[in-house]
Formats: structure tokens, sequence, C-alpha cells
């Protein structure tokens, strides 16, 4: 049937072209044909300079005179986890978000006109591991942004009712969150897998934004703002010179201090046997899901390999997870997975938002597809080489634009790792093989141990499944916390 | 990540087209920096090419629009043009289901599609040297899709996209806004009167001859635009276009009835309760589509109301009184009909009803006054710049040709945008914001369950009375 429709198509096509469309006698294109693929393009490391400044600042320089822009980035080794207490949670989001709010010589919307005028904007922001601000210029006003960038960094005034609004605001953020099942989810998980001792475990909570004072801010712009944790990196319509030129004359009042933090992280609380943590969200209409466990630090030997799994298991369209759960099934509009690295043991992760009427089904092909790539239907040497020929032609996309070099050239210092990391990453990714994949799914996909957190619909889905007999069902609420049993439905919890 | 693909942006078209109008600098006049080089022409069945070449690195975008989308659809079978977009992914005559993916993101590449009220998108990123399997992909299911179309094919991307629906709409606090909107604004049976992603009832309407129906209309190539933006050699790209796109047979022309614009004759005000703690107050006029030059003052309007701390909404009610957390004001345009929408999330002790009178007050001091010099300057003076960034991207240039192509019949159509944006003067922001935000409008509070009160001057709210169209169980 197929045959005879593709064979009826072809003949139209040469019918048509007969008829005279094309002057040039074509022969009939045989659409069959996959096209010949010529040679891979060459690879094309963007080259960078580096010169430690007397401040000890790192200062990074990449050229790349395309178009007349300029990107500007400080990066600072530590993050919230490093400088924030578990009961001053926020802390480090309030002194980036208050960087903008005045300084000694311009007031907030002072410095919001002058940005506006050059076209900028001038973003900090601070994550666990690492902080940063920068912005993105015309070349013409690279120079007056960054004198507003120093500024802000180093002269910022932190008024005590500015504090107040943002804290206002923190608070409306926070009680929305509380709305947002994906949100949630993600949360939960962090909790159930790191515990509240583990600065992976904890977040931004209402009582830790309440206890923050003007001191606090102040305290932590001092402390964490320092040369001695920076890599300054420029890229884009610049010299090295003149660049360097630039920083030594807009940063001049930033001196010495400050160092890298240790990564040092308490021990994880003991691993669980596995288990459904169900968080009630009455009435909605997906059960969204996150299943894992914590996983190895960024600087494991096993970095490639477990790319090379990811990408099979659920880094892209085609990997197993959303080929079945969302192309085969419908269960889900996607579902994906990863590992999340950082210095210390992100995590692991497979997830997705479900149709609530098809929870216990998607959780069964989820874990279908966990025991599947841990060993019970071994990867095949085509999911191999396109899970390779994936990552290793995907590398140029990534010096695509200024902040994308920018991040990539950045990466390589914060993460310690060699500055021909991509030229060489063709040769790691190449040299994985699948036994060296299953061995690190079996080591790092601990079924035994999974946390399955689902946020959802409890009336609807709890009973499906308890009956699924994965595993036994903890209900918690949305802050991570044993919820009461008095169950909506029949079923019973244990 | 990648997941999240095949995603329904309505905005996208109202971004590609407003974006590069956002806050800039400019005062010289100058726009010497504004520019893509690229070359155009049609093939004899329609398909009109665009190429521009940069060979910043060695990949390419292949973008293909097809001037079809929500607003094409016939009430009753709504949400018809992105499932049809979805449908697109699942195999033609001579590429079995999964080549393309294996061929895009299989090889360090990407694809996704898009859908918006006024067309759809299709595109590969590739490296270079997979350009022309970009475009055998891309000219087989523009000619053979329907070969290996069936019932079950359908079947499964429908259910896609119902759970795209639950989790971009009906799953997500304030989900429903834009629908609930477009339901209002537009009289029953206007094309942009339903939301892109479309009712559940109707999803599960759409039969395989609808579908048959609707490619053989609309997915032909004088319906349609390509690009090819990246490092490859034009002299080579059109003997390839010309290869896989040449014998492909032209379609009957595409009737573009003309489409009225929204107009209200009294203000309504509206309620609905949504599973949410905060409540928020929308306010909604209709304005123009993005023909129309009144666009570019409504576009720098918009700048000068939110955005930033010292516009004048924001710092009125944001930092000022300190009423609201947020607010934003744009112009939402499409290619027949605009809106312009004030969105404000209160703080905690503050109603809906004081919101409105804040705005309101801050909105007729705008009417009286107009914009001030600086304030039309700053609105412009952030335009080079996110110009010049946008050129960054491959696919971001390819959207940018084909929207002026398939909009205005010119590529070129950006330098055309940005000179009409620098040259709005404040006279213009004032006769605008008179003309539109001085009419009738409608104002939407979205509450807690069973907490109706809390609308703006609730006595007065009709309760938005949608159909279930969680359409859970079906």
């Amino acid at each position: 049937m197929k045959t005879q429709k593709r064979r009826l198509a072809l003949a139209t096509a040469l019918l048509i072209t007969l008829a005279g469309i094309g002057a040039v006698a074509q022969q009939p294109l045989d659409r069959t044909k996959i096209p010949q693929v010529g040679p891979a393009p060459v690879l094309r490391v963007p080259t960078w300079t580096k010169t430690q400044l007397p401040n000890g600042a790192l200062l990074i320089v990449s050229e790349r005179h395309n178009l007349p822009l300029v990107s500007f980035n400080i990066t600072f080794v530590g993050g919230s986890n490093q400088f924030e207490i578990a009961a001053k949670r926020g802390v480090a989001a309030m002194t980036t978000s208050m960087l903008s709010e005045g300084t000694k010589t311009r007031t907030g919307d002072q410095l919001s006109d002058a940005l506006q005028l050059l076209g900028t904007n001038i973003n900090s922001g601070i994550g666990g591991e690492d902080g940063f601000i920068s912005f993105v210029s015309t070349t013409k006003n690279f120079d007056a942004t960054l004198a507003i960038l120093a500024d802000m960094m180093l002269n910022s005034t932190f008024p005590a009712d500015a504090l107040e609004r943002l804290r206002a605001r923190t608070l409306v953020n926070l009680t929305q969150a509380k709305d947002q099942p994906v949100l949630i989810s993600g949360q939960v998980f962090s909790r159930v897998l790191y515990g509240d001792a583990h600065p992976y475990g904890q977040r931004t909570t209402e009582a830790s934004v309440k206890s923050i004072t003007r001191d606090d801010v102040m305290a932590f712009q001092k402390k964490y703002f320092q040369p001695g944790r920076a890599i300054i990196t420029i890229v884009g319509d610049v010299t090295t010179a003149k660049a360097k030129a630039a920083v030594e004359k807009g940063l001049a009042a930033w001196t010495k201090g400050g160092d890298k933090p240790a990564f040092d992280y308490p021990k994880l609380p003991e691993l669980q046997p596995a288990r459904i943590y169900l968080v009630d969200k009455p009435g909605a209409a997906q059960s969204v899901f996150n299943i894992g466990l914590p996983g190895p630090p960024r600087n494991t030997p096993d970095y490639f390999a477990l790319q090379v799994l990811n990408t099979i298991l659920g880094g892209q369209f085609q990997s197993r997870l959303n080929a079945n759960i969302r192309e085969q099934k419908g269960y889900s509009y996607g579902v994906n997975s990863n590992f999340a690295y950082g210095k210390g043991p992100g995590p692991f992760r497979a997830g997705g938002s479900i149709f609530s009427a098809k929870t216990d089904a998607a959780l069964i092909e989820f874990m279908k597809e966990l025991k599947g790539i841990v060993g019970e239907r071994p990867i095949t040497d085509e999911e191999l080489k396109t899970a390779k020929d994936s990552l290793i032609q995907g590398l140029p996309q990534r010096f695509g634009s200024l902040t994308g070099i920018s991040g990539v050239i950045t990466s390589l210092v914060v993460l310690g790792l060699p500055d021909d990391y991509y030229q060489t990453y063709a040769k790691n990714v190449s040299a994985v093989t699948k036994e060296d994949l299953a061995r690190v799914a079996k080591r790092y996909i601990d079924l035994n141990h999974l946390a399955i957190v689902i946020v959802g619909n409890r009336a609807e889905i709890e009973a499906p499944l308890k009956a699924t007999g994965i595993a036994p069902i903890t209900l918690l609420d949305i802050e991570g916390n044993a919820a009461g049993s008095a169950a909506p439905s029949s079923s019973n919890n244990d | 990540m990648i997941n999240r693909r095949r995603v329904l942006p309505g905005i996208v078209l109202a971004l590609t087209m407003c974006c590069a109008l956002q806050p800039a600098l400019a005062q010289n006049g100058s726009a010497d920096s504004i520019k893509i080089p690229f070359e155009t022409y049609k093939l004899p069945n329609g398909l009109t090419v665009i190429m521009s070449v940069d060979k910043t690195i060695p990949t390419v975008a292949v973008d293909i629009w097809y001037h079809v989308g929500s607003k094409n659809e016939m009430p009753g079978r709504t949400g018809f043009a992105h499932l049809f977009e979805h449908v697109m992914f699942t195999g033609s005559g001579h590429i079995p289901y999964g080549l393309h993916d294996k061929y895009t993101e299989g090889v360090g590449g990407g694809n996704n599609g898009s859908t918006s009220n006024d067309r759809t998108n299709y595109y590969e990123t590739i490296p270079a040297n997979y350009l022309e399997t970009a475009l055998w992909l891309e000219s087989d299911r523009m000619g053979y899709l329907l070969d290996t179309l069936d019932i079950a094919k359908l079947n499964a991307q429908r259910d896609v996209v119902k759970n795209e629906r639950r989790q971009s709409y009906d799953n997500q606090p304030y989900g429903r806004v834009s629908e609930i909107f477009a339901a209002a604004m537009y009289p029953k049976g206007h094309p942009y009167s339903w939301p892109v992603i479309g009712s559940m009832t109707d999803l599960s309407a759409a039969s395989e001859e609808d579908v048959k129906a609707f490619f053989r209309l609309y997915y032909a190539p004088n319906n349609a635009t390509l690009a090819i933006v990246g490092d490859f050699d034009p002299a080579e790209a059109k003997k390839l276009v010309q290869k896989y796109f040449g014998d492909l047979p032209q379609g009957k022309a595409v009737e573009r009835p003309s489409v009225p614009l929204g107009k209200l004759d009294a203000s309504k005000r509206l309620v609905y309760e949504d599973r949410v703690q905060v409540p928020r107050l929308y306010l909604q006029w209709p304005t123009v589509g993005f023909k129309r030059d009144d666009n570019y003052a409504l576009d720098v309007m918009s700048s000068i109301l939110s955005g930033t701390r010292t516009a004048r909404l924001t710092k009125a009610l944001v930092y000022d009184s300190q009423l609201a957390s947020q607010v934003f004001a744009f112009q939402n345009s499409s290619e027949d009909v605009g809106v312009f929408q004030v969105t404000v999330v209160p703080r905690p002790e503050h109603s809906l009803t004081e919101l409105e009178a804040a705005v309101d007050q801050v909105i007729q001091k705008f009417l009286a006054e107009g914009p001030t010099p600086e304030e039309l300057q700053k609105a412009k003076s952030g335009m080079e710049l996110s110009f010049l960034r946008g050129l960054e991207s491959n696919l971001g240039k390819a959207n940018q040709l084909i929207s002026g192509s398939m909009f205005y019949g010119n590529a070129a159509q950006f330098r055309t945008d940005y000179e009409k944006t620098l040259a709005v003067t404040a006279a213009d922001v004032k006769r605008v914001a008179a003309m539109y935000l001085g009419r009738p409008r409608i104002v939407l509070s979205v509450v807690p369950k069973g907490k109706k009160d809390q609308a703006s001057k609730a006595a007065e709210s009709e309760a938005v009375s949608m159909l279930n169209r969680r359409g859970g169980k079906s």
C-alpha cells in the first residue's frame, strides 16, 4: 500500500517536471535516497587570553568582531550554598536585587534612566555555587556601561525602604509559587533527597525572607563581591589591550580581597528504599513527576559516559523516555531526564507533567525505561552512535553568541577543566563504550533507592498509584513535610 | 530542556515584530548597523526563497513559514492549525517517522515548529554539512505528507496536544487568561476569538479528512516562504532548493478575507475563579494589528508605561504607592488585530479595585500630558542593541526576514520598522494613547476559588462561564 502510493507520487513529480517548469531535463528525484553528507565542518573553538590582575581577579578576553557588540561578565566562584546560612536563605538574591536601588552618587531611578539611555541592562544573580554581574552593550557604550556596573557593585547604599519593598515582592512571589505544581515538585524533590541539613535541600522560605535585615544584606555584599574569587570575561568587539585598560580604569576601586571558597558539603542523608512521595494538589489537570536520587559531582571521571547515557535515556526528543511516554503513549507533552552535577552530588532526575488519568500508567513506563537503561534493554550500536554524533557535532552551536562563548570559557575555569577541553571533547565522547554505559547506568541509577515525587490530584491518582505496587506511598504537603493522612478517597496509606 | 519542543508560542509573532522595538538609543538617527545581507527569489511554483550568508559558526538554519494559523480555522475545529503542526513531525511519503529527529537533533542540531494566529513555522538548525538533508526533510513533508498519514498518527498527536493544553493552560495558574480575553474581545465566530491551542472538544472532533483538506489548501509552495541562513554557498543552495522544491506542484490561491478589528461598544467587567492564591487584575483595550502604523507608537507607549523602574505605571504602582508587586503593559499585535494589555499583581493588603483606580489615574495623566522627550528617547534607546543581538542567531535572522516577506512582501521590513519606530513623536504617542486607551475596555479579575468578592468592583463584574474544556475524562 505504502509502496504503491510512493510510486504514484514519484510519477506525479516526474510528470510535472516534464511539463516544463524547469527547462533543464532533470533526472526524476529519488526522494527515498538519504542525501549524502559532506565532511563535518572543522571545529573552530574561539581563542582567549587570560591575565591575572593585581587585585586577584582573573581577566579572560576573547575577541570577535563580526558585530559591534561586547559581552561583559564577572563570575564569582561560590554561591548561596557557600555564603548563605539556612535561616537566612534569600539574602543573596536580595542583595543582587538591591544593587540597582541606588549608589553613593545615583538614586535607583537615575541608575535606571542612565542604563535606558545606553540601551542596555545590568543583570546580577547568585545561584547555588556561583554568581554573576553582567551586561551586553554596543561597542560604543561599553565604557559607560562598565562604569555603572562598577558603581552598582561597589557603591550601593542599600536603602532601607527598598529592602522592605523587595521583601514584600519576594513574599508575593513565594505565595504565587505555591500555585505552581512544577515548582512545588522540584522543591519537594530536593528536600526529600538532601534533607534540611544539606544546602541542596534548602530553599528560601517566608520565614527566612522575613528575617533578613539591612545589615545582613550589607554584610553579604562586602563578603561576596570580592575579586579574589572573580573571573572577568569579556567577549566581542574589543581588543585584549583595550579590554584590559577598560577594566583597570573602570574597576580601579576594586581592591584585593576574598578567595575561592571550599565546597565542603555535609554528608548526604542515608539513602532510603524506593518510595512514592505524593503531594496533593486538588483539581490538578496533570501530575508532575520527579524521580531520582543524589548523583555524582561534575568532576566525576564518569562525566562523558553519563552525558552519552542521558542523551539516550532522556536528554533529547527521541530519547527513550520521551519516545515512549509522549510519542507512543501520549501521556504527556514531554518528559526528560538529566544529571545536574555541580561541585557536590547534584541529583539525577527523570520526570515531566503527566495527564492525571495516566499517572499510574506513566509511572509504570518510567520504571520500565529506567530498568531498561540499567540492563533489561541494552543500548544498541545505533543509539550509541546517534548520541555521540549529537554531542560532538552540537559543539559549534555553543559558540554562536557572545554570551554563549562567555559562558563556555568561564565554565572551564569555574569547573577546573583544562583549556583544551573543547578540542579534546570529541575524543572523550568517542571513547565511551557500551560497557562504560552499562557500568555507569547501574552505578548511578539505583532503582532500589529512587525517590518518586508526584504532585497531583490525590483523590484521582492515589489509589491507582498504590495499585501499581511499585513503591509505598508517603503523603507530603507542598513544603515537603509529612501531611495528615486523612485520605480523600478510600485508599490506605502506609 | 529539549522536550518542551513543539511548544505553541501564540506569542512568537508578537515577539518578532515588537521586540525589535524595545528601548534603545539612536538619537543621532544613525542606523548603519541595522542591516541583514540577503537575497530573495521565487520559484515558478510560488515558493518564496530567502538566503542570507553568515559564516560565524559552521551551522545553518532552514526555516519555513506557511501563511496559515488559527485564524484560518473554522469554528468547531479550533486548535486545528496547531494540531496539524504536530502531525507534520510524524513522517511523510519518503521519510519514516523518527528520521527527522535523527538528522537534526541526532547530528547535533535541533528542530521545532510553532503556531500563532497568523502563521505556522518549522525549522531545522543543523551543522553546515547537513543543509541538503534539511531541505530533503522539509520538501518531503510539503509535498508528500498525506502519503503516509493515517488516523492512528493523528490520534497520537491529538493526545500530545491535549497534554500540551493541560500543561500550558489548564494546570497553569492564570493560564486561561488569554483564552478568556479572546472570547470576550471578539464576536462569536471572529477568527481571533478562539485560542491557538483550541478547545478539547474541537481537538477530539478533527477527522482525517479535515487534516487532508487543510493540508491541500494551505501547505502548498505558493503559501510558504523558505529561508536559509548561516554558513553555506548560495549557488549550491539554489541548486538544492530547485532539486527538492522545484517539482512540488503549486496549490490553489489562498483567499484572505479581511478581518475586522476588535471593537467594544461598552466596557466589560469579568471575574474568573482560578486555583490561585494571589488575585490579578488584567485590562485589555482593542487596538490594531502590526501592519498599521499606529502599532509603532503603541509599542513605544508600552515602554513608557512599564518595563523599567522609571516607567510610569511601574514607578507609580510598584515604587511610589507600592500597591502592586508587579505591573506589565504591552501592545500584543497580530496580522489583523491587536490589543493593549495591562497586568497588575497586587501587594496582599491592596484590593483589585484600588489597583484599577491607580492604573486609571496614571493613564488619565498620561492621556492629558503625553510623553516627555526623555521618555521618548529612553523608549527608543535599546532598539539598536536588541536588533544587533538578534543577528547573533541564524534562526532569529531567518524569522525576521520571513515575517517581513510574508506579511509585507518585503524581507527588509526590519529596516522600515526600525526607522518608523525612530520617527515616532510625542504627538503620535499622545494621539494613540487617547485614541485607544480612551475607549471601552475589558477588565478581568482573576481571583482565588470562592473569592469572587475580591474582583475589582465585584458587584458589577460578570462571572466568566467558560465551557468546561478541561476535557480530562473525554
